[in-house]
């Protein structure tokens, strides 16, 4: 059960900041506060008291939304919903509302925020690989100035960022890449309110053809301490012609990643399964000329 | 502690209170406004039984600090039928018979009603999808889904307003008549009271201290500090146990709280009644208990090796109970078989997982009745065992039994009763205990997990020779059903099959694992699985259909079972008859015509399509 003695939502940064100082090693954010309130019993945390809540969730800087053809802002305290219900950020984010499907149940995702999702770093957080592959920089915040790290230096490990006592996260800035085709994969035990066993996050531009690979784009989580960017299987899939082979081969490059200490085996078939039905899901998505994702392999993977 | 200055409107009244800090939502709605319509399966959103509207958003009103909502607009399930009145989906509900138990049904409706306000025109799919959240563990969904289907066409107009109107009464008696439930309106509507929504005048709230230890002396229990504390009315351990301290289904073997040693994480050893809940569960956390851990056992085999720990001193081998049966001679048997085929099975320990965690009220009447208000499943044994364990006559305790949010057998054991009435007696004033989830799982019983070693003997044509049957059963730390649940194995575990010589030995022992007790078939899923599964395993082996072994083998009317009951009409052969038709089965022998796709067989899809697709997908590619 968790315990406080003062709720605080401030109506501004400035007022945040202010409770920030005033409640100096006794204060905790909270901005969903989807994740806080289900630590805080027994199993996890247990009984925990903490003198001052601090929720940001209504800070106007915090609920920004802005998007253009090159990149996207939003404010920390966005909820997960928004990618499901703003057709401008879906089409920036082509992954993410394939991610928010995915994502706890209707009920949580109006709640949930994507700075809470990134603060919590939990391995198996689900926005995480997607704004890896976007490139995604976080901005943070304190009463003294502002900095800026790109997310997968602000992610350190299992429940570890970079953020500091005094600091706000903010907002995130990430590329928008319209035109692309997004998908998301993800597995756990049941179909909703699930945690992720593996998710994987694919956006994928082609030629004005839609044969050959002009961009893709891939983010890993559930397997490993932090969410990765697959680097060079992207690399890899560059610039070539799609087709099968191509998709097989790439397919097989990021089974080493798995780390996760239960369940490797499957999360390794999982992931190779993943691959496949994410790109080919991405890349029809994105335009593929039929004649070259045959029918079979279609039947196949997706 | 600064209090919060809160208003909002709620079910369209504008209520402005002092709230609480850290209340959350479902504290505020319940507690404060005693709106107890919405229900706390979990307190972790993951149950869906506090759904309600935020701003006309359903959200999960666990999760929500009430400062969240200020200002806000909210509608709990009683906001639904405000004039008596059940909204078309609440009918569509009670005439689905969608709500059984009822526990998960006001938040189910919620979600329904945020489904159909979402998409008026929403497919089953959608419907499943959007109910994702809301967790029922008596329908299956089944009838819930159906609920909602009847209730969308009624609103569209596709279906009239008359097919909400109740069932007709069928003629006749006999199993599987249609009969409208009586309790279904009080349920849909979120009136119907389980005891964890009970109010009593001056009550005061409970709760339990439990062991951190699996196995361990209790050298002492200091609860001065506790008892301290402004507002704790009472404390008590087993020294406030004035009768005989035991209970049990069958052995009374477990005291009210844990006396001289605990023998499983989560055994209640003392507890705390105090003027409110937060309260009491500071005062817990300040009692002192030192203890001397002791070696543990974790599983059964270990348990009956000689030298083991023993947990029970009446119990010196650990064992609860050892039923064996006898009948003809199994050696000789074998002898005679043409195939023995020998294979282990093993299930695990299961939760019952009810929605509604256990609660209870107790209060002491003016005539000095003290009375137990839960959800007990044995009320009347419960009765007697509480009269000795209180030392008064039986006509002094009574129970009451609250509407059951759930129990599959799992509230069949007085784990927590006895305590609500120590502290009703001790403080003069009702107190009420309500187990959060996380105290249910580990304090209440499971399924017993067993390993079963099973050999058959059996003849060219499929006939049983002879049967070997040894499972030993994980029965935790205390007897609770484990003797009953070992009877009813031996007596069904062999099933419906003429055996001639037969050993059977189900075995049910002592660890420090968390109790085994009731739970649905109770004894017979553990033992059948074995044998249902050893028979298709000789189907294999010996070239026939899985239908047909158990024909040929099957009890007919006027046989005698192994522990001698005669059986006037046995139903087994029109069982598989209609199971065989039922299932459109194709003749031939098991395990040899297809291959199992999730296992990786031939020409199959890889691993991938484990996350189903869904009908979100597609139409978020229409709106593309
Ligand atoms: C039933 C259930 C299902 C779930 N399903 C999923 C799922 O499918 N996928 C998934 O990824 N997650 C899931 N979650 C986890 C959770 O909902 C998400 O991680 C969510 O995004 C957390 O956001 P929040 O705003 O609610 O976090 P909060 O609990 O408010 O905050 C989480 C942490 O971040 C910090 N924080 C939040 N905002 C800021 C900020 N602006 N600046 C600094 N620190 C901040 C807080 O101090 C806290 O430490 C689920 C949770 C539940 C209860």
């Amino acid at each position: 059960m968790l315990t406080c003695d003062e709720y605080l939502t401030p109506a501004t940064l400035a007022d945040a900041f202010a409770a920030m100082a005033a409640h100096r090693g006794r204060y905790r954010i909270v901005a969903g506060a989807t994740d806080t309130l289900p630590w805080a019993r027994e199993g996890r945390a247990g009984d925990v008291h903490i003198p001052v809540l601090i929720d940001v969730a209504k800070i106007p800087e915090l609920n920004e939304r802005h998007v253009d053809e090159r990149r996207v802002r939003l404010g920390a305290a966005t909820a997960i919903q928004r990618f499901l219900d703003d057709a401008a950020l879906a089409r920036a984010l082509p992954a993410l509302p394939r991610c928010a499907v995915w994502f706890a149940d209707d009920q949580i995702r109006a709640q949930a925020t994507i700075g809470g999702n990134i603060v919590n770093a939990s391995p198996a957080a689900d926005v995480n690989p997607c704004l890896i592959a976007h490139e995604a920089v976080v901005e943070i915040v304190s009463a003294s100035g502002k900095r800026t790290l790109p997310l997968h230096d602000f992610l350190l490990g299992p429940g570890k960022t970079a953020l500091k006592e005094g600091e706000l996260l903010t907002a995130i800035e990430c590329d928008a890449l319209p035109g692309y085709g997004g998908s998301f994969e993800k597995v756990g035990h049941r179909r909703s309110l699930v945690i992720s066993l593996a998710c994987l996050a694919f956006s994928v531009r082609l030629d004005a053809d839609g044969r050959v690979i002009e961009d893709a784009r891939i983010g890993l989580a559930g397997v490993c301490p932090v969410p990765v960017r697959l680097r060079s299987v992207e690399g890899f899939l560059r610039g070539k012609k799609l087709s099968e082979e191509l998709l097989e081969e790439a397919a097989d490059m990021p089974l080493d990643l798995v780390q996760s200490r239960t369940r490797q085996e499957y999360r390794r078939d999982i992931l190779r399964g993943f691959m496949m039905r994410g790109l080919i899901t991405a890349a029809k998505r994105a335009g593929a000329d039929p004649a070259v994702l045959s029918s079979e392999l279609e039947a196949a993977y997706v | 502690m600064s209090d919060l200055a809160f208003s909002a409107i709620v079910n369209g009244r504008k209520i402005s209170r002092t709230a609480k800090p850290s209340q959350r939502l479902l504290d505020f709605i319940r507690d404060d406004l005693n709106l107890t319509g919405n229900k706390e399966g979990c307190g972790a959103g993951e149950c869906g039984t506090c759904s309600v509207f935020v701003d006309g958003v359903l959200m999960k009103s666990c999760l929500l600090p009430v400062a969240k909502v200020q200002g806000a607009r909210i509608d709990t399930i009683e906001s639904l039928a405000k004039t008596g009145e059940l909204s078309v989906l609440q009918k569509a509900f009670h005439k689905a018979g969608a709500s059984q138990c009822g526990y998960c049904i006001p938040g189910m409706v919620m979600a329904a009603t945020a489904a159909l306000r979402i998409n008026p025109f929403a497919d089953r799919e959608e419907i499943k999808e959007r109910l994702g959240g809301n967790i029922c563990r008596c329908t299956g969904y089944q009838k819930i889904f159906d609920a909602v289907e009847l209730a969308r066409d009624v609103q569209n107009g596709h279906l009239p307003v008359t097919m909400l109107d109740g069932i007709d009464a069928e003629q006749g008696d006999y199993i599987g008549k249609n009969v409208s439930r009586i309790d279904a309106p009080s349920k849909v509507s979120g009136r119907l009271k389980y005891a964890g929504d009970m109010l009593m005048p001056d009550m005061l709230h409970v709760h339990v201290l439990r062991s951190p230890h699996a196995h361990a002396k209790i050298l002492s229990i200091d609860t001065s500090a506790a008892e301290a504390m402004e507002g704790v009315e009472g404390v008590i351990t087993c020294a406030d146990v004035p009768g005989e301290d035991g209970f049990g289904v069958f052995v009374h073997d477990q005291p009210v709280m844990a006396r001289d040693k605990v023998r499983y994480v989560g055994e209640a050893v003392a507890a705390v009644a105090a003027e409110d809940p937060v309260l009491a569960r500071q005062a817990a956390a300040a009692i002192k208990v030192v203890y001397e851990p002791l070696p543990a056992l974790f599983n059964a085999e270990d348990a009956l090796k000689p030298g083991a720990p023993v947990i029970h001193d009446y119990a010196p081998d650990n064992v609860t109970k050892h039923i064996p049966i006898r009948v003809g001679d199994v050696e000789k048997g074998f002898a005679e078989s043409d195939l023995v085929i020998e294979e282990h099975y093993d299930t695990q320990a299961i939760e019952h997982a009810y929605l509604e965690p256990e609660a209870g009220l107790a209060y002491v009447d003016h005539d000095g009745v003290v009375v137990v208000i839960s959800p007990s499943q044995n009320i009347t044994h419960h009765r007697h065992m509480l009269a000795k364990i209180i030392a008064k006559p039986i006509a002094k305790v009574r129970f009451i039994m609250s509407p059951v949010g759930g129990g599959f057998g799992g509230k069949e054991d007085m784990i927590y009763q006895g305590m609500l009435a120590l502290l009703a007696m001790k403080t003069g004033r009702p107190v009420r205990l309500v187990f959060t989830r996380e105290e249910s799982i580990a304090s209440t019983a499971k399924r017993h997990p067993s390993k079963t070693t099973l050999r058959m003997g059996f003849m060219r044509d499929g006939r049983i020779r002879a049967v070997a049957f040894k499972m030993i059963s994980d029965g935790g730390a205390y007897g609770l059903s484990t003797e009953g649940v070992m009877r009813k194995a031996a007596i069904l575990g062999a099933g419906p099959y003429v055996i001639p010589n037969l050993q059977m030995d189900t075995i049910g022992v002592y660890t420090n694992n968390t109790p085994s007790g009731a739970f649905r078939s109770f004894g017979a899923l553990q033992t059948q699985f074995a044998t249902e599964t050893h028979l298709d395993i000789a189907c294999e082996r010996l070239g026939l259909d899985p239908f047909e072994i158990r024909r040929i083998n099957m009890m007919r009317d006027g046989a005698t079972t192994h522990t001698k009951q005669k059986l006037k009409s046995v139903s087994i052969g029109r069982v598989l008859d209609a199971a065989e038709k039922a299932s459109g089965w194709e003749k031939g022998v098991s395990g040899q015509r297809y291959g199992r796709g999730d296992l990786g067989g031939e020409g199959l899809r890889p691993a991938v399509a484990l996350g189903a697709r869904f009908a979100a997908d597609t139409k978020q590619e229409a709106a593309e």
